[in-house]
C-alpha cells in the first residue's frame, strides 16, 4: 500500500509551493484544455456525439450483468481465460499464481489504472517478479519511486532535467535536455525487457461484449508490445468498462481520444479477441481476462451510479481550477481530479482522508462541462460531502462555524450586527479591495488565495437606500 | 464462486438502477455517424493533408509502377537490408518482390506462434522497415484499419522504425463509423474467427509525457509512409 507521509492539507500546502510543480501543472492542463477544445469544436456535431456516449454506456450498464456473461462467453469460446474478481486481492492472486505457474520472471505492462487501484506491482514484486511499466510516463514514475499524478499524463509533475537525471542513474544515459535522446534511451532500454518477458500486462478501455474482444487504446506503441510479444497477455477490466458492440466504438473512440488529448483518434487503437489463432505469427499464445468488481456493483445500485459511466479521458482534471494547482498527488489516491473524488471514497472507501477529496472542489462545473458522457460530478461532490458530516467526519470548528451562522441567520438583527462588524474590520484589513490576511482562524483560507473586501454597505442597507430614493 | 456473487451483487443493484439507466440509454441514438467531421470533396487528399499533420506522409499515386518507385526511394537512405513484412502476396502489390530482391532486402521470417519464443522475436528486432498492407483506411482522421491473422503478422506494422503500408483508393471511408460498419458488412460475426487482432494505426508512435513535448517514436515506428493507390 502507498502510504502519504503528510495530510492532505499538508500535501496541497507543499503542491502550492512547488515551483516547479506549478510550472509543469500550467503547460500541461493549459495545452490538454486547449487541444480538447479545438478538437471537439471541430466536429460537425459534437452535442449528438456527446450524448450518444452518455445514452451508450448508459445501455451498457443498464444490462451489464448480461453484458459481462456474453463477453465472458466470448471470449472462453475463442479459447481466452476469464477471472471473475470480486476484489483486488482475488485479482491479485490471480495474475500471481498464474505467473508463478507458468514460470515467469519479467512481466512488461502498460498503462492500467485498475491495475494501480488494486497495487498489483506491489503485489507482483513481492513475489519475486520483476514488473517493468513501459508507457514513457508510468516508467519515469516507477523508476524515481512515485505514482502516476494524471490519468493521461502520469508523469507530467516533473521536468526534463528531472528525468534527464533518473535515465542517467538507472539507464547510464550521460546527462542531457534533449527529450529526443531521453525518448531514445527509453526505447532502447525497454525494447529489450519486451523481448525478454514472459507475460504482458494491460488495462482495458472498452470491452465489448459481443466481439468478446477488448479494446486497448494508447499512443506510443507499448500497449501492443505488451499485447503481442510476450507469451502471456493479462488484461484487466473495471467490470463496468463494456459496451455492447463493435459499432459502439464509432461513438466511444471518437470522444475518448478527443477529450483525453484533442487527438481524432489515439495514435494504436487494439481490439483483441482471445489468444493468438492457428497460423498467426504474434500474439500472446495465451489470453487471460481479468473483470475487477472492487466495489463497482455495490455502486451501481447507489447514488453514485452515474460515475461508473466514466472513460477515464482526463478531461476533467484539466478543466478543474483545483486540479490545475495542487496535481495529482495532493489528492493521496489512484484517481486524482474531480473524478476522482468522486470514485475514491466509493472505490478505497479504506482510505482515510478519501472523505475530505469531495471538499477539493469550488463546485464550478467545469468537470461536468467537458465530460464527453456528461456526468453531473458537482451534484455528487455535494451528496458526498452530506454523507460525510452525515457520518461524523467533519472539524469541530467546522460544526461550530456553521452552527454560529445557522443562528445569525435565523435572527436578522444579529446578521446585520454581524455583518456591520464584518465591514467594519474589513476597512481596517483590507487594501485595494482585497484582504491578504484574515485573522486567525480564517487565516488559513488567506494562506493562497485573497479574501475579497466587503462593500461599504450591505445588500439590506442598499436595498432599503434605493426604495426609499424611489418613494 | 466469485463469478456469481459480481453477477447477483449485479442484479440487486441494476434493480433500483435499471430503470434510470435505460431512460438514459433511450435518449439518443446508438448508431455511429459514419463520420463526424464535415466531409471531404477528395478522400484521398483529405487522408494525406491529416496524415501530414501528424507527422506522417502520404504518396498518392496512379499505379503499382509509381508505387514501387515510391516504394524504392523510401528504401534507399534507409539501410533497410532487412524488413519484417506481411506475406507479399497479402499486400498484392506487384513488382514488390523484385524490387526487395534487387535491393537486397531480405525479409525475417516472423515463423509462427510457438517454440523458441523469445529468440524468434529477437531476431525479427535488426529490422530497420516493416511493410504491410491494410483493410481500410479512414480519410477524417488518416487511421489504417490493419486485420491482423496469419500471414499478417501485428509486428509488420511495430517492431522496425519505418512502417511502409500500401493502400488503394477503394479502401478509403469516410469516418470511423463507416469502417466499422464496413468491416460488419463484410465479416458479420466472423470478425475474429480467425485472427485475434484488429488494430487502427493513426500516425507515428508518439509521446508527450516529458513535458507535454512530442516526440516520435518511442515505442512504435517513428517514421509511416502510406502508399495511396489509385488502380
Amino acid at each position: 500500500m502507498t502510504t502519504h507521509p503528510l495530510h492532505f492539507h499538508e500535501r496541497v500546502d507543499t503542491a502550492l509551493h512547488d515551483g516547479s510543480l506549478q510550472t509543469a501543472l500550467g503547460r500541461a492542463t493549459t495545452r490538454f484544455i486547449t487541444n480538447r477544445a479545438g478538437a471537439i469544436g471541430a466536429l460537425s456535431d459534437a452535442d449528438t456525439l456527446r450524448d450518444q456516449a452518455r445514452a451508450i454506456r448508459a445501455g451498457a450498464l443498464s444490462r451489464l450483468d448480461e453484458l459481462l456473461e456474453r463477453l465472458a462467453a466470448n471470449v472462453e469460446a475463442r479459447g481466452g481465460h476469464v477471472c471473475w474478481a470480486a476484489d483486488g486481492e482475488e485479482a491479485r492472486q490471480y495474475i500471481t499464481r498464474l505467473a508463478r505457474e507458468r514460470g515467469v520472471q519479467t512481466i512488461v505492462k502498460s498503462k492500467s489504472m485498475a491495475s494501480e487501484e488494486i497495487y498489483l506491482n506491489e503485489a507482483l514484486e513481492q513475489a519475486g517478479l520483476e514488473v517493468v511499466e513501459t508507457d514513457l510516463g508510468e516508467y519515469i514514475i516507477q523508476l524515481s519511486g512515485e505514482t502516476p499524478s494524471h490519468i493521461i499524463a502520469p508523469a507530467i509533475h516533473m521536468t526534463r532535467e528531472q528525468v534527464s537525471g533518473l535515465f542517467s542513474k538507472h539507464l547510464g544515459m550521460p546527462a542531457t535536455d534533449d527529450i529526443p535522446t531521453m525518448t531514445r534511451t527509453a526505447r532502447q532500454a525497454l525494447r529489450q525487457r519486451f523481448l525478454q518477458a514472459e507475460m504482458g500486462i494491460s488495462g482495458v478501455n472498452f470491452g465489448v461484449a459481443d466481439e468478446g474482444a477488448v479494446v486497448i487504446v494508447e499512443n506510443e506503441g507499448n500497449a501492443r508490445l505488451c499485447t503481442s510479444v510476450p507469451r502471456i497477455h493479462v488484461a484487466i477490466m473495471g467490470i463496468e468498462r463494456i459496451v455492447e458492440r463493435l459499432d459502439d466504438l464509432g461513438v466511444m473512440l471518437q470522444v475518448l481520444a478527443r477529450s483525453a488529448t484533442g487527438q481524432k483518434l489515439s495514435v494504436y487503437t487494439s481490439l483483441i479477441s482471445g489468444p493468438a489463432r492457428a497460423g498467426e505469427a504474434d500474439g500472446a499464445e495465451e489470453f487471460h481476462l481479468v473483470l475487477l468488481d472492487n466495489g463497482r456493483s455495490q455502486i451501481l445500485g447507489g447514488p453514485y451510479a452515474e460515475s461508473l459511466l466514466c472513460i477515464r479521458c482526463g478531461a476533467c482534471l484539466n478543466a478543474c481550477p483545483v486540479y490545475q494547482n495542487i496535481g495529482g498527488h495532493a489528492y493521496g489516491s489512484v484517481y486524482p481530479g474531480p473524478i476522482g473524488a468522486v470514485l475514491t471514497p466509493l472505490l478505497q472507501p479504506d482510505l482515510p482522508e478519501g472523505y475530505m477529496l469531495p471538499q477539493a472542489s469550488s463546485l464550478c462545473g467545469a468537470c461536468q462541462e467537458v465530460c464527453p458522457v456528461r456526468i453531473a460530478i458537482p451534484d455528487m461532490l455535494l451528496r458526498l460531502r452530506a454523507d460525510a458530516v452525515r457520518a461524523g467526519k467533519y472539524h469541530p470548528a467546522e460544526k461550530a462555524a456553521i452552527q454560529s451562522y445557522a443562528i445569525a441567520m435565523k435572527n436578522p438583527a444579529l446578521y446585520r450586527a454581524g455583518g456591520t462588524l464584518a465591514r467594519l474590520g474589513s476597512r481596517l484589513l483590507g487594501r485595494k479591495g482585497r484582504i491578504r490576511r484574515l485573522p486567525p482562524p480564517l487565516h488559513l483560507w488567506t494562506k493562497h488565495r485573497d479574501f475579497p473586501q466587503p462593500g461599504p454597505q450591505s445588500f439590506t442597507e442598499w436595498w432599503e437606500a434605493r426604495e426609499r430614493r424611489k418613494a | 464462486m466469485s463469478r456469481d456473487r459480481i453477477l447477483s451483487s449485479l442484479r440487486t443493484s441494476l434493480a433500483s438502477s435499471r430503470q434510470w439507466l435505460a431512460a438514459e440509454a433511450a435518449r439518443a441514438p446508438h448508431d455511429p455517424p459514419p463520420h463526424v467531421m464535415p466531409p471531404a470533396a477528395d478522400l484521398a487528399a483529405q487522408f494525406a493533408d491529416e496524415l501530414r499533420k501528424l507527422e506522417g506522409r502520404a504518396y498518392l499515386v496512379a499505379d503499382a509502377e509509381e508505387a514501387i518507385e515510391t516504394i524504392g526511394d523510401l528504401l534507399a537512405g534507409r539501410d533497410a537490408s532487412q524488413a519484417i513484412a506481411w506475406d507479399l502476396e497479402q499486400i498484392g502489390l506487384p513488382g514488390l518482390e523484385a524490387l526487395l530482391e534487387a535491393r537486397g532486402v531480405a525479409l525475417l521470417d516472423p515463423a509462427e506462434n510457438g517454440v523458441d519464443r523469445k529468440h524468434r522475436l529477437q531476431r525479427l528486432e535488426p529490422a530497420r522497415v516493416c511493410l504491410s498492407g491494410v483493410e481500410l483506411a479512414i480519410a477524417e482522421s488518416a487511421s489504417l484499419v490493419l486485420r491482423h491473422g496469419p500471414g499478417r503478422p501485428r509486428l509488420a506494422s511495430l517492431l522496425a522504425p519505418v512502417h511502409i503500408a500500401v493502400v488503394r483508393r477503394g479502401q478509403l471511408v469516410r469516418g470511423l463509423g463507416e469502417a466499422l460498419a464496413t468491416l460488419r458488412a463484410r465479416y458479420g460475426a466472423a470478425l475474429f474467427a480467425e485472427t485475434s487482432n484488429l488494430t487502427l494505426i493513426t500516425g507515428p508512435s508518439r509521446t508527450a509525457d516529458i513535458e507535454m513535448t512530442l516526440s516520435l517514436g518511442i515505442h512504435g515506428p517513428p517514421e509511416i509512409h502510406v502508399i495511396l493507390m489509385d488502380a
